[in-house]
């Protein structure tokens, strides 16, 4: 079966935006995904090292049930509207999306080193695409307006490099 | 304003985590309907072949922002019910410049690799697997890191950097993201020979209406400040003055009054004497020339309205105002007198006939008038506590159940050995002589605010936590961390009712560990704090009708019977409040009054709630409980403190004293 086409940008963008206000409004905090990834990191550090987790300067402030953090739940909640979604749509399929050019090998080393990347990043500026670029810049917050400046001229810079994976 | 989760401190409830689900399940969906569990779509944007993930997040960050500024606006959202990230430059540039990179390299962010892996693509597991290597490889080298986090410039937004309205900076941003709409829209109609909604008619209504709502921002946020030249300023006065624009009609004052709405400032300008026979319920009590000064806190914020017995000098004292450029400054229509004869005359005296609706009105009228204020009521059951924000006595039983919360920090002020013997689980120790010092050669000063962020930072509190004070014998010691708290802006603060004593009479848990403590970095303020006032500022408000200068040291030391400083006596005009007045001795503990009580009592010696008060004791210690008292619990709202006090008062022989017994 073919997937149905992608919904009108502009208006999933309405809808992103309403749902992010909405999470300020009721949450009083925007919207997230990288804090949820830190955590699960955190568990993962502190089942083979629990006393070295606990005792470091930045998961040791997780405290010891990392897993309990509102932010969390969010992401398990992108998963199941992700799946939902896609379900809907007829867009699940099992693979990996590479251009004809780029082995799979080579784009699945890309995805572990490009996550790598952005797991450190999303750490230092305390916020990913999500918590600084989205939820920051819908305050007019100036760190998260410079953030996302910040992540369109990386971006740009290193893209003609890795230009084959996707594009022959 | 909305009570949210963080505002109620609840973020790590069933509750919330329930919502965040919610929220998270339309996150998801309109991510994978953008078509972002796509990795080339993502990438798209770096190589201008598609362009939605910025016609996505471009409209997002719009309509979010629209939103939240017009919530901002009607007081909805403030930076107290909603968590504002702070702003940390080399972090979060730097941070986002690496972000980038890893971004095109993998093909996703960590939001929309989720929603992959929901649709089944591979290399968005690995990518999430990644990201969680990058989350440990972080927490490990953060030691090294951690320089780059440490300039905390707290909260700051782009209008603020870049000294604009916000109104204007939201217009100008709104029209960017809606010139990049129609930029992306000819990226792709070049590149991939599509239409798309290149000229559709969807993007042209779109767009008109995304602008649209950005300009009527400038409607709700500005309030207008007209710049004129002195005679069509003059015009502009008389016309109102013929159209009789800067009125209020008496029956609206005292609907607005009985309502308590808080925008509305009264003031009477009539003699010290003639108002303490009688005035208008809430009115502050103001000289003709001391208006201006007094009033800078109002101008142009809500309403003042002025009145006399008749009308010419208000009249005379409003347009004065508006020459001074404040645009929100009106007179009662008729004056003292027709307020009495419209509104308070009784029903039986009055000539003409009186509908029963109007007859309703005026018995409320009177009823609210021509009484003394209700004390203020405080909720008293532990879930109505709970659903209001945080309370600024918090009692043993709120603490104990609040244990396992990491924001919640619990300052232990005994003195060390008693810490050591036994102190609240968690708790850490703190004596308060660290946080004062010498100051311009004043002892006993409260830190400046780099030097408590400092305490803070090592004591591991975050500007998000809640801190809790447990004192020992001095609930002084108590409120002094509370003004630690105000001077770095830290609002989230509370005292344990009964302080330590009623924890143990309670038998709550105790122990003998050590706290773990992670060092924060404390954001220190870039103002001053605006509370703190010197002898100059004591000096000119001496002898000032409207300002209160309450002296909160023991009545011995007021008359100066005796004396601990090198003059005895009081500052002339003060007036005298023990604040161990404040206190009452409960089973086997003391405690502070209840706050009706408290309002009764205070209600008698300062005007109103707005009244300018000036508060102090010896060295600013005694004085912080009466600060936390009237602005805490009562909710006065301008309220001073002159932390100095009596030990610099009496050492310099050029200020007044007086020393009369009164």
């Amino acid at each position: 079966m073919n997937p149905k086409p992608y919904s009108n940008p502009y208006l999933v963008g309405v809808l992103l935006g309403v749902t992010l206000l909405a999470s300020y409004l009721i949450l009083g905090a925007g919207l997230g995904a990288s804090a949820a990834i830190a955590r699960v990191g955190a568990l993962c550090e502190s089942i083979v090292a629990p006393a070295h987790t606990l005792a470091s300067q930045y998961f040791g402030a997780y405290g010891d049930q990392p897993l309990r953090y509102y932010l969390v739940f969010m992401l398990a909640g992108v998963f199941g509207g992700g799946l939902l979604s896609a379900l809907l749509a007829d867009r699940c399929a099992i693979r990996v999306e590479r251009g004809a050019r780029c082995s799979s090998l080579k784009r699945l080393c890309l995805a572990l080193f490009g996550g790598l990347i952005v797991g450190f990043a999303s750490r230092l500026a305390n916020g990913c695409t999500s918590g600084q670029a989205l939820s920051g810049s819908a305050l007019l917050l100036t760190g998260s307006l410079l953030f996302l400046v910040s992540v369109f001229a990386g971006g740009y810079l290193t893209a003609w490099f890795v230009r084959r994976q996707w594009y022959d | 304003m909305i009570n949210t989760f963080f505002n109620s401190g609840t973020l790590d409830s069933a509750g919330a985590f329930f919502a965040s689900l919610l929220i998270g399940l339309a996150f998801g969906v309109a991510l994978e309907r953008a078509g972002f569990s796509s990795s080339r779509r993502l990438a798209g944007i770096f190589y201008f072949r598609d362009m939605a993930v910025l016609k996505v997040m471009f409209t997002a960050v719009i309509v979010a922002m629209l939103g939240l500024s017009y919530a901002k606006a009607f007081g909805w959202v403030t930076t107290e019910n909603v968590y504002f990230l702070h702003t940390l430059y080399a972090a979060q540039i730097l941070g986002g410049l690496i972000f980038g990179a890893g971004f095109v390299m993998g093909g996703w962010c960590p939001g929309t690799a989720a929603v992959g892996v929901a649709s089944g693509k591979i290399d968005a597991l690995i990518f999430l697997l990644g990201a969680v290597g990058g989350s440990i490889l972080y927490n490990e080298l953060y030691p090294m890191v951690a320089p780059l986090t440490a300039a905390d410039r707290g909260v700051v937004f782009g209008f603020e950097s870049l000294g604009v309205s916000e109104a204007g900076f939201a217009f100008v941003f709104t029209l960017i993201a809606v010139g990049c709409f129609w930029g992306a829209e000819a990226i792709e109609k070049m590149r991939n020979g599509v239409e798309g909604y290149w000229n559709s008619r969807f993007l042209k209504v779109f767009s008109a209406l995304l602008v649209v709502g950005a300009f009527g921002l400038f409607v709700v946020q500005t309030r207008p400040v007209p710049v004129q030249s002195p005679a069509t300023q003059e015009q502009a006065l008389l016309t109102g003055m013929q159209e009789g624009v800067d009125h209020i009609e008496v029956q609206e004052l005292a609907d607005r009054l009985l309502g308590g709405d808080p925008a509305l400032v009264l003031v009477d300008i009539r003699t010290p004497a003639e108002f303490g026979t009688f005035h208008i319920r809430t009115a502050l009590n103001l000289q003709a020339a001391d208006l201006p000064a007094a009033l800078v806190p109002h101008k142009n914020q809500g309403v003042i309205v002025l009145y006399s017995n008749g009308m010419t000098h208000p009249a005379q004292a409003r347009d004065s105002l508006a020459r001074l450029g404040f645009n929100n400054v009106y007179q009662l229509t008729d004056g003292l007198q027709g307020f009495l004869d419209t509104c308070l005359k009784p029903i039986s005296l009055r000539d003409e006939p009186v509908s029963p609706v109007q007859a309703a009105k005026i018995r409320a009228w009177r009823a609210f008038f021509l009484s003394t204020p209700p004390p203020v009521t405080v909720p008293t059951t532990p879930s109505a506590q709970e659903a209001a924000s945080l309370t600024p006595e918090v009692e043993a039983e709120w603490l104990a159940q609040n244990f396992s919360r990491p924001d919640v920090k619990r300052i232990d002020l005994r003195p060390q050995q008693d810490y050591n013997g036994g102190h609240v689980p968690g708790a850490i120790s703190l004596n308060i002589e660290s946080l004062r010092g010498c100051i311009n050669g004043i002892h006993s000063m409260l830190l400046p605010a780099t030097i408590l962020a400092e305490h803070f930072s090592l004591m591991g509190i975050r500007p998000e936590d809640t801190v809790v004070a447990i004192w020992d014998d001095k609930q002084q010691d108590a409120t002094l961390v509370g003004m630690a708290c105000e001077r770095l802006g830290h609002r989230r603060f509370a005292v344990l009712r009964g302080g330590f004593a009623k924890w143990q009479r309670e038998k709550r848990p105790v122990d003998t560990l050590l706290p773990v403590v992670t060092p924060s970095h404390y954001p220190v303020p870039e103002k001053p704090d605006s509370f703190t006032v010197g002898a100059k500022e004591v000096l000119a408000a001496m002898g000032k009708t409207g300002i209160v200068i309450l002296d909160v040291r023991p009545v011995d030391f007021f008359t100066g019977k005796k004396r601990d400083e090198a003059r005895g006596g009081h500052i002339p005009g003060a007036i005298n409040r023990p604040y161990t007045d404040d206190m009452e001795k409960g089973a086997g503990f003391t405690a502070l009054k209840s706050a009706t009580d408290l309002s009764a009592i205070y209600g008698k010696l300062i005007p109103s709630k707005e009244s300018p008060v000036i508060l102090h004791c010896r060295t600013g210690h005694q004085a912080s409980q009466t600060y936390f008292v009237l602005t805490r619990l009562l909710g006065y709202t301008n309220i001073r403190w002159y932390d100095a006090g009596w030990t610099e008062w009496a050492a310099r022989p050029e200020l007044p004293v007086a020393s009369e017994s009164r």
